[in-house]
């Protein structure tokens, strides 16, 4: 699976591996995420992911996993004919998708600002 | 699709390329993952003014992404099917060695000809049933008989009758129960596994 940060993506560093192995552990919610307001086709996902959580995925990865989440009926897809002439496999939340999601996304807040609050003295000391 | 894409060499070759390693898999799924790819690339070259090459770089090697189709789809399909084949085409992905492939199929061959032979028994009782039965004979062990060879034991006493029909449907299907979930559990924990390994 090829995934990079925008960063840094030729570094191999420790650091570097742990920042994809972090990014990549959020992929499927960031997923959900670009998909919660509306249906969504790959390469708008794959652009909506670069712009706004900075992951820069490999088209080879992203289609076998939408695919996968589909089969797990967390996405549903259609066909649509684009105004220019070719059709496009639209992708959108299914119901047990949206469930999934909002649970994700309540689990990651909760995680979050538990290491927030664990992680707050050492940023204190790292900014001095 | 335009048609500069369409007739592209190159792009034609890949998705060939992608459609043989796909094979095996459902048709319309398989042109389903095509279209989807040509349209990928249509949106790059044209909308976004990529080049094929980098178009098609992008999805990565054909047999690889092929790859990663066929055994995630299999492995989810396997999940939630009722169907032995399908489960057992999950089972052909969900081990990292060879060898632990051919020990799931064959642990999971295994259950199911045990299914089959106790249906087999529950059929043949009602074409022989004084020589299908299970026997017991004093001071020996316990004697299943299913097969239409007279062989009952000698001095045994038939303790089922009629029952080892119910008898051998429920177990067979009890048994085919805890077959297909342990075989999904297998794969369930070997696909959790290696998305936790791959993150």
């Amino acid at each position: 699976m090829a995934i990079t940060s925008a960063a840094n993506s030729s570094g191999t560093s420790p650091m570097d591996k742990w920042e994809v192995q972090l990014r990549k552990g959020c992929l499927e919610l960031a997923i959900f995420g670009c998909l919660w307001p509306g249906k969504l086709y790959g390469l708008e996902i794959l652009r909506r992911l670069e712009s706004d959580s900075n992951l820069v995925l490999s088209a080879g990865t992203v289609y076998p996993l939408l695919a996968r989440l589909k089969a797990e009926g967390l996405l549903e897809s259609e066909w649509v004919e684009a105004e220019v002439g070719h059709p496009r496999k639209y992708y959108r939340l299914t119901p047990a998708g949206r469930r999934r999601a909002s649970e994700m996304a309540r689990m990651w807040a909760r995680f979050s600002a538990t290491l927030e609050d664990l992680l707050s003295p050492l940023l204190k000391a790292s900014v001095k | 699709m335009t048609t500069t894409v369409g007739l592209d060499p190159k792009v034609e070759s890949y998705l060939a390329g992608v459609r043989a390693a796909l094979r095996g898999m459902p048709k319309h799924e398989i042109e389903d993952i095509l279209r989807e790819l040509r349209s990928h690339v249509v949106d790059l070259t044209g909308k976004e003014g990529s080049g094929v090459e980098a178009a098609l770089q992008s999805l990565g090697d054909p047999v690889e992404l092929a790859k990663t189709y066929r055994a995630e789809n299999q492995m989810v399909r396997a999940e939630c099917s009722g169907s032995p084949l399908i489960i057992l085409q999950g089972l052909r992905h969900a081990s990292r060695s060879r060898l632990g492939r051919v020990a799931a199929t064959a642990l999971y061959a295994f259950g199911y000809i045990n299914v089959l032979t106790l249906w087999a028994a529950a059929i043949d009782k009602l074409f022989a049933p004084s020589r299908v039965g299970l026997w017991y004979t004093p001071g020996d062990i316990w004697s299943f008989t299913l097969v239409r060879n007279g062989n009952q034991p000698a001095g045994g006493r038939e303790l089922l009758g009629w029952w080892l029909v119910p008898a051998t449907l429920v177990l067979g299907w009890g048994l085919r129960y805890a077959t297909d979930r342990l075989a999904q559990w297998w794969i369930r924990r070997y696909r959790h596994r290696k998305e936790l390994q791959e993150a």
